[in-house]
This record gives structure tokens, sequence and C-alpha cells, in this order.
């Protein structure tokens, strides 16, 4: 019981705490997913991401993930995972201009499909047969940039310019507190930090865009934030996990895990 | 592409012979065999024989005369069926079977050989289960040619799971013991074997080896539903399709030099487990020939 309280009141400490991020990707339970005696686990998931990058302006992020994940591990000690996908990526208004000589076609920056990468480590310490803690650590690459062009006019004068998001990565590392209720469902909660970056770039620039300013490196703007997730067994060796980060907006997805 | 179908079918028609159900009276009887005839016995379950194509003889024995002259019955009930395939091109076949003879031993073997030792075997039951999945079309298809619509929806659910969850096929979840959908090993030469065409006559052509005039158009249809056929330069297809030969090979050394070794005429040998072969996938509806069906000697 003294568990669940203190749970609870983290939970409510980082929910409550102003200034938080989001961060890239499910951590999934803190214990593995992998048999007891050990193997690997494959996955595919589905995850919203926002965040909100900042150096100098503010620019609100956001992606929809599809991966694929293959892991090893062992149930009751640790697991290493790595996941292939694509992404999606929006700059929410980020084409907005601030002054009114300065015109654009659209307001968001866009781009689908880009490669990215996933790699994690976990641990997992049971305390008994229902709860548990574990730390991870997770980082994601982004291979190639994402791009996107803006046409316009400032003064009457016409302008194009594209605008690419260089060397997108985040990484992070948390713990979580884990219970297994009935029917082996996971429940589990926790705090991590997160750090992420990306590079803009504009093919020029243009008074008015904030963004098409020269090159600019962002970073998210705060580090701390909490998780939390259920795991459900599902038929013929299939689970199911769902995650929410839920910060200052919500990032949330659903995988679907096969435990060989 | 009209006028080069027409002869093709026209001469499988003629090769393979009519597709009707042979007459029962003339399956029981003694087959009257052309000299290049071969038989070879078959052991199955009757109902797993319910028509076997023209050329194949189906024979039952169930009672034999004791010392007695008395008629007994045995207990186990056995069937034997003979699968025979004419070999008017015998001259052909046997120097196309020493040509791949030399080409396995001198070449493909080495090659398998070089391979097993630098890549682990977990990974290349990796890439066999990749190119086994990538295959899918093959069995889909020809699971709906057939009417075998549980199996086409197995073979459906097997390339999902294995593509999703099997890291793009690399990995068989389909097969394991929670999920168990088995692999729905069928074919065009299948399909047009349970369309009741014969096998026709034995062709060994060279590199692809043993078959029919009935097998090589099927193996057209399922080059045709293979998609690393459409890789574009062509020598890229090429090249993967020998890549997955070397790989399977690697896998499955010593499979060749056991037949070989075992019989007093390899080619015979090789030619009558074809056909053995042959004859138990088209009788079976779905799923995988045991390997101690295949007509392979055990190892």
């Amino acid at each position: 019981m003294k568990i669940i309280k203190f749970i609870v009141i983290i939970v409510f400490v980082i929910l409550m705490a102003p200034g938080r991020a989001v961060a890239g990707g499910p951590f999934g339970p803190p214990q593995p997913i992998a048999k007891e005696a050990g193997g690997i686990h494959t996955g595919i998931g589905y995850w919203f991401h926002e965040d909100k990058y900042i150096n100098g302006t503010e620019q609100v992020t956001r992606q929809n993930q599809i991966y694929s994940e293959l892991g090893y591990g062992s149930r009751n000690g640790w697991e290493i995972t790595a996941r292939v996908g694509m992404s999606d990526l929006k700059l929410i208004d980020a084409f907005s201009s601030s002054t009114a000589s300065t015109a654009t076609s659209k307001m968001d920056f866009e781009e689908h499909g880009k490669f990215f990468s996933t790699v994690g480590a976990k641990g997992f310490y049971p305390f008994n047969k229902t709860f548990g803690m574990g730390a991870f650590i997770q980082g994601t690459y982004y291979f190639s940039d994402f791009t996107d062009n803006v046409s316009g006019n400032r003064n009457g004068v016409p302008f194009s310019v594209e605008l690419a998001v260089k060397n997108l990565w985040d990484v992070n590392f948390g713990m979580g507190f884990q219970a297994t209720v009935p029917y082996g469902i996971k429940m589990y909660i926790g705090p991590y930090v997160h750090y992420s970056e990306l590079k803009v770039s504009p093919s020029a620039d243009v008074a008015g865009i904030a963004l098409a300013s020269g090159e600019t490196t962002m970073k998210n703007k705060t580090v701390l934030g909490g998780f939390a997730g259920i795991e459900v067994p599902l038929a013929k060796g299939f689970r199911l996990n769902l995650e929410g980060q839920y910060t200052e907006r919500l990032s949330a997805g659903a995988a679907v895990l096969y435990v060989y | 592409m009209k006028a080069f179908s027409f002869p093709v079918l026209l001469f499988v028609f003629f090769a393979a012979g009519c597709a009707h159900s042979p007459d029962p009276a003339a399956s029981l009887a003694p087959p009257v065999a052309p000299p290049q005839v071969q038989q070879v016995p078959v052991v199955s379950d009757s109902v797993q024989i319910p028509s076997p194509p023209p050329e194949m003889t189906v024979k039952s024995e169930t009672k034999n005369a004791d010392e007695y002259g008395d008629i007994e019955v045995s207990d186990k009930v056995s069937e034997e069926a003979k699968a025979e395939i004419a070999d008017p091109l015998e001259p052909f076949n046997r120097a196309m079977y020493h040509f791949n003879d030399k080409l396995y031993f001198w070449l493909l073997k080495p090659v398998a050989q070089g391979y097993g030792k630098v890549v682990p075997k977990a990974a290349r039951v990796g890439v066999s289960n990749f190119f086994a999945n990538l295959a899918f079309p093959i069995r889909f298809v020809n699971c709906l040619l057939q009417a075998n619509f549980e199996g086409a929806a197995a073979e459906l659910g097997r390339f999902t799971v294995n593509t999703l969850w099997g890291v793009g096929g690399f990995l068989d979840p389909a097969s394991s013991q929670d999920i168990n959908l088995s692999k729905q090993d069928e074919d065009f030469g299948q399909t047009l074997g349970a369309y009741g065409i014969g096998q026709g006559f034995y062709i060994n052509w060279p590199i692809f080896g043993p078959s029919s005039p009935r097998d090589t158009v099927g193996l057209v249809g399922d080059t045709l539903l293979r998609p690393f056929t459409y890789l574009n330069p062509w020598y890229a297809g090429t090249g993967t399709w020998t890549y997955d030969r070397v790989n399977d090979t690697s896998l499955n050394i010593g499979d060749y030099e056991s037949l070989k070794g075992a019989a007093i005429d390899p080619y015979v040998a090789i030619r009558d487990a074809y056909v053995q072969y042959r004859l138990k996938k088209v009788n079976r509806k779905g799923g995988n020939i045991p390997a101690e069906d295949s007509g392979l000697p055990k190892k």
C-alpha cells in the first residue's frame, strides 16, 4: 500500500510540475517482456509524439511514427531493444510570419516517411511477485533530413525557401514502477529525463519567419517527464502495450509484441 | 506473347495428356509400361490418393495367400501406389544429370560450404525464412486456384505475422506452437496436377534440375509470382535467386550426397524420388510433406 501511495505521489508531482518535455517512442514496462529463461521478442507499434523545442523561439513538433521492434533479454533481468521505423514531422506554424509585410503560402512545415532507429536497454528488479522497479535508457536517431518548401512574398517580392530539419535525435533515461495484476496485466508508471536536439537549416533568410534566419540548433524545452502504461497479454503469445507520456502535450501509442 | 503461349500450351497438352480421371479398372490392372517407364512404390494412406493422374498407377493389396492357400486379410492394410513417368529424353536427361551433378560438386557445394563457414546457421535460417516469406504470393495464389481457402487464409496469416512480428520474414513466429500456421507448400505445377493434368514425361533441365512439361509450365508461373523476378536490372533478380539457392544448399548439404550414395543408378533414383515427391505434393492438400515421405533417404 505504501508503494502505491509513493507511486501516486511521484506521478502527481511529475504531471503537475511546470514545463515538461515529451520523448520519442514508448519505454514499455520496466520488466522485460522476454521469457524467464531468456529469449527474443518482436513487435510493431504506432506512436503519436509531440514535443516543444526552443532556441529564441518556441517550436511545437508533431510526429506519427510506425516501427518494428526486436529485443533480447530475460524476464527478471535485463533487455536490449532495437527499433526501426518511419515517421513524419510537422512543425506547427513554422512558416507563419510575424510581420504583415511577409505572406506565406502555408503555415506548417510538413514531411512524411523518414527512417529512424531507436535502441534501448533496461534492467528490472522484482520486489515480489506483484511489484518491481526498473531503469532504462533509450535513444532515437533520424537517418535523413526532413525538408519542406514554402513560397510567398515579402513587400510584393515573391520568394521560395526550403527548410531542412537535420540531425533529429533524442536520448531518454528514467525509472519505472510496475504492478502485475491478475491475468498477467502489467501496469507501470515513472519519471524520466529527456534530451533532444534538432538543427533547422533554411536555404535563405526571410524576415518575419523565425526559422528562416540562419542555421539554428534547437533543444527540447524541458527535460523532466512522466510516463504510464499497461501491458496486456493477448492470445497465442502476443501482448498489447499501451503507453502515454504526458507533459505539456500528450504523446501516446500502442504496440503489439510477440514473445518467442 | 499469345503467339508464344499457344504453342507452349499445345505442347503441354500433348505432352502431359488429357485432364481426365483414370479408369478405375485400368488402375487396378498391372501396368503395361514401355521400356523407359520406371515404377516407384509409394506407400501412403488410401485417402490421400483420390485420383491419380493418368500416368500414375495405384495398386491395392489387402489380401495375402498363406502357405495353405487360404486367403488371409492382414491387420495392417497396406496400399501401394506406383508412380511412373515416361523418359523418352533419357540420353539428354542423363547428360543434364551429369552436368548438374558436376555443377553441384564443383561449384555450388564449395561455394555453399564456404558461405556456411562464414555465416552462422541462425542467420542462414533467417535468410531462408525471408525468401520463403517473399514467396508468399506463389503459395497464396495456388491455394486459391486449388480452392484451398483454408490454406490461403493460413498463408495470409503467416505472411502478416512473419512480416510484422518476424522482422520482415527473417523469423518465423507463425510456425511456433502458439500460432501454429503451417506453410502451404503449393505451386503452379501442383495446381495443374490438381486440375488433372499429368506430369507428361521426365525432363532434367540444366541448373533447374528434375522437372516435367507440367512442372516446367508451373515453374514459369511461379517465377512470375516471385517478387525478385521484377528486380531491375535483370541480373539483380538472377543474383538474388542464386544467393537463395546457395543459402538453401548450405542448409541442406548432404541430402543430395545421401540420395546419390544410396542408389545403384543415381539418375534413376533422383528421377523416381522426384516423381514420387511431386505425386505426394499433388495429392496432399496444403502443408508440407514430412521428410520421411519426401522420397529422400534418411541421414
